[in-house]
């Protein structure tokens, strides 16, 4: 094995492990946006993303890919809005803390057990928008489509930013994040915004979600996993710091390629827990992040 | 134009507002004086809807807003710049100026001309100009009160709520606030003023309410209250 040859790999590793950590750290931006409004997490975003790609798989036969696109970033709005009213608003209302958790884990159930009703339980090919021959650069294979993975991860966490910080609707969802009762008062009505901030976040679970499965493919039981590990990088990331959760996802996801592949595949899973498991003894606001999960 | 009818109101089982009557007419200035605790800040959580009436009615310019919430009754017109500031820390100054005409940009007020009042303001309080892009959680103590009396009035309100402008200010500012108080009160704004500085208050104001354990114990023209040996015995007497 020449080092020129080692190199090779660890470039297409790196490359494999950047695509794996936006996926993760798009995810974990979701959970991001439910806790800035409302304390509060959709534990079941894994099911918004796996829910995502099984309707895109549906919408894409009919449609095509493009047009696919904005109807599951609708549904997923949709989806997230109906996570947040049913298991999530009564709990804030009461200020119930475990009330919300038990929920959207119970939602997040009902979704998988729906999906596998409507998709069955086996494992399915997305068709890709774009050629599935792999891109070389320099000897290192590059997926068309984990460029896109990249780019449009990054487009989304932008775009939501940019509304964030210009219009006036999304100061309100700062505003309401900063203080609910001063927003109120505003005139902001902020059981609203924390509903929009739900069906925000399971909408970025859902474009995850078509944005992976062309590479992974899907299935009723893709959710669970990305979900688990996305939180890790939430935790890892920070909860309350925007771009934390980019460097978080990073991190996971090259430390889980370079362990498959210089260790064994059997041990994948276990860097980024060790990870999780520091970050939670030694900085639990997260890397760059300063809220604890506590409510304060 | 804010009336307050038999008001009963607190926090959960805990009674603090057992009877609170009171009225503030359109373009007047009235204030609601009483000791720490009395339950003036409750007063006007209530009148605001961020805690809900027990018993009682509350009507702002001629309808009944008891039991609405807080941004429903912002959009009725009713501004409330509340104990303790609550500025928000990580917008800009602007943006929160920006987000007190929320209900007027999204049109749920009549839209006026928002970016001349920001110039008002910014006219009003200048030091709020001089920090329009600065984050409001790094502005000093003073400025945040500024900022969240200019934020309240930015709805351009039929009813401004103020409670304790002069909250842990210097002396020169407490000085300050009180003759932005001043100036409002000559473009009569009607405002509705809780203060601990109560000689201060009924010097500027028309008419006050003295509050007691949940209860209104005596009310006149303010400058009959100034003179009411009960009221400075236990209000003027001893204060700052
Ligand atoms: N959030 C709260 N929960 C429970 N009791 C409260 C709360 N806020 C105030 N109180 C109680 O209500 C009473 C009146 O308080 P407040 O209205 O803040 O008085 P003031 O503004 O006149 O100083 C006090 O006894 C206070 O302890
Ligand atoms: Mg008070």
């Amino acid at each position: 094995m020449t080092s020129e040859y080692s190199m090779q790999v660890l470039a297409q590793l790196l490359v494999s492990g950047i695509a794996v950590g936006m996926i993760y750290g798009v995810i974990a931006f979701g959970y991001q946006l439910t806790f800035a409004t409302s304390k509060t997490l959709n534990f079941g975003q894994g099911e918004a993303l796996m829910l995502g790609s099984l309707v895109g798989l549906s919408v894409v036969t009919i449609t095509g890919y493009w047009i696919m696109l904005p109807i599951v970033l609708a549904f997923g709005m949709i989806q997230g809005a109906v996570v947040e009213r049913l298991g999530v608003r009564q709990a804030i209302k009461t200020k119930s803390e475990a009330g919300w958790i038990m929920a959207t884990i119970a939602l997040g159930i009902i979704f998988k057990n729906l999906a596998e009703n409507i998709w069955g339980r086996d494992a399915l090919k997305f068709p890709s928008p774009l050629p599935e021959a792999p891109l070389s650069f320099m000897g290192v294979n590059v997926l068309p489509m984990e460029v896109v993975i990249v780019f449009g991860a990054l487009a989304m966490m932008l775009l939501v930013e940019v509304f964030n910080r210009r219009s006036i609707y999304g100061k309100a969802v700062v505003a309401t994040a900063n203080d609910r009762d001063a927003a109120g008062l505003m005139g902001i009505n902020t059981s609203l915004v924390i509903t929009f901030s739900y069906a925000l976040s399971s909408m970025t679970a859902a474009f995850a979600g078509v944005l992976v499965a062309p590479v992974t493919l899907t299935g009723a039981s893709m959710g669970g996993a990305l979900g688990l590990k996305a939180f890790a990088v939430a935790i890892i990331g920070g909860l309350s710091s925007g771009m934390g959760v980019v460097v978080g996802g990073l991190i996971l996801g090259i430390t889980e390629t370079l362990t498959g592949y210089y260790l064994s595949t059997g041990y994948k899973d276990v860097p980024g827990l060790v990870l999780l498991l520091l970050v939670l003894s030694l900085k639990p606001s997260g890397l760059f992040g300063s809220a604890t999960i506590k409510k304060v | 134009m804010l009336k307050v009818e038999n008001l009963v109101a607190g926090y959960g089982k805990v009674q603090v507002l057992q009877d609170v009557s009171l009225e503030v007419p359109q373009g007047s200035l009235v204030t609601l004086i009483g000791s720490n605790g009395a339950g003036k800040t409750t007063t006007l959580r209530a009148v605001c809807g961020m805690i809900a009436a027990q018993s009682g009615r509350i009507m702002l310019d001629g309808a009944e807003i008891t039991g609405l919430a807080p941004h429903q009754i912002t959009r009725r017109g009713l501004a409330h710049s509340p104990e303790g500031r609550r500025v928000f820390p990580t917008l800009p100054v602007a943006d929160n100026l920006l987000l007190g005409a929320f209900t007027r940009v999204t049109g749920s007020r009549p839209k006026g001309d928002v970016a001349r009042d920001l110039d008002r303001m910014y006219a009003m309080f200048p030091r709020l100009a001089e920090r329009r892009a600065q984050l409001a959680g790094t502005l000093s103590g003073g400025e945040q009160q500024m900022l969240a009396m200019a934020r309240a009035l930015m709805l351009a309100p039929l009813v401004l709520l103020l409670d304790e402008p002069s909250m842990g200010l210097a002396p020169r500012l407490v000085e300050e606030v009180f003759s932005i108080i001043a100036r409002l009160k000559a473009e009569r704004v009607t405002m509705l003023l809780v203060e601990q500085f109560a000689a201060a208050a009924l010097d500027v104001a028309d008419f006050g309410y003295v509050l007691e354990n949940g209860r209104v114990t005596a009310s006149g023209p303010a400058a009959a209250l100034k003179n009411d040996p009960a009221v400075r015995a236990a209000y003027l007497g001893t204060a700052h």
